[in-house]
């Protein structure tokens, strides 16, 4: 049972992917594996975001001008892939969240019991 | 560190290289790094480590894939049906700006009739005054996001300000000089501030990068067809912007040596002939001759 609820869990968050990256963004730019350790770490490390999944969201979110990204200067190793949130992102994410927090509440009632 | 860049080879091998599978592949590598070292950091031998990190990427293919584009109402609605009005902070600087401007310019306009007895330091003030709020407008409408387009950088919105004052300030100025309140020999301000500005002109246009945002940028292509030359062939569109430089330059010394030996009651022909071949160079090199 502890398999399932996990994975039940993990297909929750999952479906949420773009808002949560959405989120991380907002609190400033960030690089693909930044954000992957921020999901991550958020989670308790018990559950991840496939990092497949994350470039399928940048590539996504950049597309539709949610984000938009930008080189870093490193001078040693590779150079990271920055991501920016736009207005448009900020925007959708507002909208999303509320959505969340409405649908979170009808779950709620629906699926816990009161006494 | 070795080994990685080995298997991301080995994961891109049989991709066709466009410029966006290298795009994903670089960024992969940055992340693939700092996934690595921190297995390592773990204890994870740097061998496991690297096999580790590929494998968590997937399959790359399917992430190159096309991306399903959600139902539109209209192909001009942006994809997730988010338009971004303008922040009211910049609808009041905007305003203030405009207020700025057609004050200082009405002022300067009558005080360079002579209508009203303005000192000459006073009316060139109010003209500085007028030209840096309309560049204001447009560095600072540069510089916001729009529903189809990223904000243009700071540094670049700010040359576009530069550039916009500098040659309505040149405007203004011979307008100043023509009209009489300022001295012929002052001639060579305004003609500064006019090479500055085009100079600044042509060199932002010529770095101009592409700012849609790249829903806008599918759709544009999609739905029009770039059927004149400088979209087909921007190397053209820097050359044009290269010979515009050098005419209007050629034009501007003409006219001030022009003036200085002949005088200046045809001075201004020279800055007409330098627009008429300016004309001709452009219709020439947008539509060129088929043979």
């Amino acid at each position: 049972m502890v398999q399932d609820s996990d994975a039940f869990a993990a297909d929750l968050l999952r479906g949420h992917t773009d808002t949560i990256v959405l989120g991380v963004l907002r609190r400033g730019e960030s690089y693909g594996f930044e954000i992957y350790k921020t999901i991550r770490d958020a989670t308790g490390g018990a559950h991840e975001i496939k990092e497949a999944t994350l470039y399928a969201t940048y590539r996504r979110l950049e597309k539709d001008g949610l984000v938009e990204s930008f080189w870093g200067d490193e001078t040693q190793g590779g150079r990271r892939k920055y991501y920016r949130i736009t207005d448009a992102g900020r925007a959708v994410y507002a909208r999303n969240v509320a959505a969340w927090a409405a649908t979170r509440d009808i779950i709620d009632s629906l699926l816990i019991e009161r006494h | 560190m070795t080994t990685i860049h080995r298997l991301l080879d080995e994961a891109f091998a049989g991709i066709e290289p466009t410029p966006d599978a290298q795009d994903l592949k670089e960024e992969m590598r940055a992340n693939l790094e700092a996934r690595v070292a921190e297995l390592e950091a773990d204890g994870v031998s740097p061998d496991a480590a690297a096999r580790r990190a590929i494998g968590e990427l997937g399959d790359i293919r399917e992430l190159l894939g096309e991306l399903p584009d959600a139902p539109r109402r209209s192909p001009w609605d942006p994809p997730a049906g988010v338009r971004i009005r303008p922040k009211p902070a910049f609808v009041v600087r905007v305003t203030v700006a405009a207020t700025v401007a057609a004050a200082a310019l009405a002022t300067f306009a009558l005080g360079a009739l002579g209508v009203i007895p303005l000192p000459l330091g006073a009316t060139i003030g109010l003209l500085a005054l007028g030209a840096s709020a309309i560049g204001w407008t447009v560095g600072d409408a540069l510089h916001q996001e729009t529903t189809t387009n990223h904000p243009m950088p700071q540094a670049r919105a700010g040359g576009f300000y530069a550039a916009t004052s500098l040659v309505i300030f040149a405007l203004g100025f011979g307008a100043l000089i023509a009209l009489g309140p300022a001295p012929l020999w002052t001639v060579v301000f305004p003609s500064i501030a006019l090479v500055l500005g085009i100079a600044l002109f042509a060199f932002l246009g010529a770095t101009q990068t592409n700012r849609h945002k790249s829903w806008a940028l599918r759709h544009s292509e999609q739905y029009t067809q770039q059927e004149d030359r400088f979209s087909q062939d921007p190397a053209a569109a820097a050359r044009f912007g290269i010979y515009t430089l050098v005419i209007i330059v050629v034009a501007v010394v003409a006219f001030i040596v022009l003036g200085f030996t002949t005088g200046w009651a045809w001075a201004w022909l020279a800055l007409v002939a330098g627009f008429l071949v300016m004309m001709i160079v452009l219709a020439r090199m947008l539509f060129p001759p088929t043979h």
